[in-house]
């Protein structure tokens, strides 16, 4: 079966050129009903580019777009009938109470009456629906973007970066949402961001863009088990340099980060425990050898600075 | 279950159908009439018909007995005194500003592409606006006349001398100079609206209004005046004249430059809408 058969969004070979600057290269995304697919990487990697072509904001280069296995240049209206999406800075009218600024979108989308009420105390925010939206503070701006995303009962929820601006509670607080609106209502979720910290907790899957191009894709699992490869040795010793020089087998591919500290690939514990010995005999002092795990973090920004072929 | 949101099935075979384009106008219709709320394009169309008549109405009031003539109707030389103050320079300004102020609604909410992220198609968005800047347009005319007819009134009232009381009101001139200065709005109208959309600031197509109404007045006596679509309502004011028996004198059709007028607001919409129709929405 076609892979994209299956996904509840998918992306084909997408190009998009802003005048000649390329912005995205061949980015195909691959999202599963029920999944919270997190899409990674650093400002200006081409995440809120891609979250607008999603939404036939922009018009790709090359490639295509499929919402529900239809395409997207084809079938945008109705596509996006069962989508809501929060792209950057929630839109509000500053004019408008919180409440008049969800009806202005109930309206458009010509939906029921009491979405109004329901969406705002899904939020937290009936208590505040009467005031103006200028008087709101960002958090509750960000909730009230997000309310008027959920008023349509979306099938797909796009949001581009919505703890922006959030304190940690307010992270806490979207990050349980997100979680509550997948497990209880089998929503999928596409939610960008530029730290890792806020998805590793909510996301089950992942998909890393750097410089235009999707360098990962593939479950938290996957992302995890990438990293396992990445251990190191972290040494500590008086003279690195020095140490170096007197065991060049055991040290070459190690690199100097301290007057005093190496860094050197982990290979098994056996090589633990001969280069503690060689250095000893060496008669340099041994301050300090640990193995470090790096982090998911470690590992994005590993994928973040390497370039595409490494991972490919 | 909750009742709130509903459980996604996995299946998706089909996509709901989009809503035809009337619904699609409709529910942007109704949007927008709640965006007004609170606006300053709300205020404007309110209140700017009552600058050119309340102006009127104080040099009647005070220096009346002088301008107008004794013993004969006051209605026509008032009617005229308001359309020309409000058309030669604050109608082509009320215009640009309302165009601006509406499409500003949605600049300044950065809402454009929430807008066009919601399942209504391109059309119906700019429509919609069209729609309502053309309503607010015609509000703030209706107001104008209505204004005039009561100053008028009051003006009976306050200075009886003048005569307003005993004479009737030329309403069919009036109704025709209502109509044909509407239709004059049309062109410079859609030529903002379209300038409005294309750079989604408040700064330049008010900038661009501005300096067209101006220049016009600079390129009057020019042979192609009629067909400047900020020229159209000054045109249409100066129409009007007063015959010798002071009777209102009211062209009973279109003159060129409101066929102009109406020439641009085809022309400009469609020009519009082709290139906003494909563009990228990039804020």
């Amino acid at each position: 079966m076609n892979p994209s058969s299956s996904a509840l969004l998918a992306t084909q070979g997408l190009y998009f050129n802003f005048g000649k600057r390329p912005i995205l290269h061949d980015v195909n995304l691959l999202v599963e009903p029920g999944s919270i697919y997190g899409f990674l990487g650093p400002n200006g990697a081409g995440k809120s580019t891609t979250m607008r072509l999603l939404l036939g904001l922009l018009r790709p280069a090359a490639g295509s777009v499929q919402l529900f296995g239809h395409d997207l240049a084809r079938h945008r209206v109705a596509a996006l009938g069962r989508v809501g999406a929060l792209i950057e800075n929630p839109s509000l009218y500053d004019h408008l109470s919180g409440r008049e600024n969800v009806e202005a979108t109930r309206r458009l989308r010509g939906i029921a009456a009491h979405r109004t009420a329901e969406v705002l105390a899904l939020v937290g925010l009936t208590d505040n629906a009467h005031r103006a939206a200028k008087e709101y503070s960002l958090g509750m701006r960000q909730r009230l973007g997000l309310a008027i995303a959920l008023l349509s009962d979306p099938d797909l929820l796009l949001l581009d970066e919505p703890t922006n601006g959030l304190d940690p509670n307010g992270i806490i607080e979207m990050r349980e949402l997100l979680r509550h609106l997948r497990e209880e209502h089998g929503k999928t979720i596409v939610v960008s961001s530029h730290l890792i910290n806020e998805i590793e907790k909510v996301a089950t899957h992942v998909g890393v863009i750097q410089q235009g191009r999707l360098v990962f894709q593939g479950s938290l699992p996957d992302l995890q088990r990438l990293q396992t490869g990445r251990a190191r040795l972290v040494l500590e010793t008086e003279d690195a340099d020095t140490c170096r020089n007197l065991l060049p087998r055991l040290l070459a591919g190690a690199t100097l980060v301290g007057a005093g500290t190496l860094w050197l690939p982990w290979i098994s514990k056996e090589q633990t425990a001969e280069l503690a010995a060689a250095l000893t005999s060496a008669g340099q002092p041994l301050y300090g050898l640990r193995l470090e795990q790096p982090s998911l973090e470690d590992t994005f920004l590993h994928l973040t600075e390497a370039k595409a072929e490494l991972v490919r | 279950m909750n009742p709130v949101l509903t459980s996604a099935l996995p299946d998706f075979p089909t996509l709901p159908s989009a809503p035809n384009p009337f619904v699609q106008l409709r529910r942007a219709l109704a949007s927008d009439a709640l965006k007004l709320r609170r606006t300053a394009a709300l205020r404007l169309t309110l209140l700017s018909g009552a600058f050119p008549v309340l102006l009127t109405f104080l040099i009647l009031f005070f220096k009346g007995h002088v301008i107008l003539k004794a013993g004969g109707t006051p209605w026509p030389k008032f009617i005229m005194m308001n359309w020309q103050t409000a058309g030669t320079l604050l109608l082509p300004l009320f215009v640009v500003l309302l165009t601006s102020l509406v499409i500003n609604i949605e600049t300044k909410a950065t809402a454009w592409k929430h807008l066009y992220a919601q399942p209504v198609g391109r059309g119906a968005v700019f429509v919609s606006k069209l729609l309502v800047v053309l309503a607010l347009n015609a509000v703030a005319l209706l107001l104008f006349v209505a204004l005039i007819l009561g100053a008028g009134a009051l003006l009976g009232v306050l200075r009886p001398k003048l005569g307003f009381q005993t004479y009737a009101v030329p309403f069919e001139a009036l109704l025709w100079m209502l109509g044909r200065t509407y239709i004059a709005t049309l062109g410079l109208l859609a030529v903002q609206y379209i300038v409005s959309l294309l750079w989604r600031s408040f700064v330049v197509p008010v900038g661009v209004g501005m300096g067209a109404v101006v220049a016009t007045i600079a390129l009057l006596s020019w042979e192609h005046a009629d067909k400047i679509p900020y020229a159209a309502p000054l045109a249409t004011a100066v129409s009007m004249r007063m015959s010798k028996a002071g009777v209102l004198e009211v062209s009973h059709e279109l003159l060129k430059h409101e066929g102009y007028s109406l020439l641009w607001f085809a022309g400009a919409l469609l020009v519009g809408y082709v290139l906003l129709y494909r563009r990228n929405i990039t804020n």
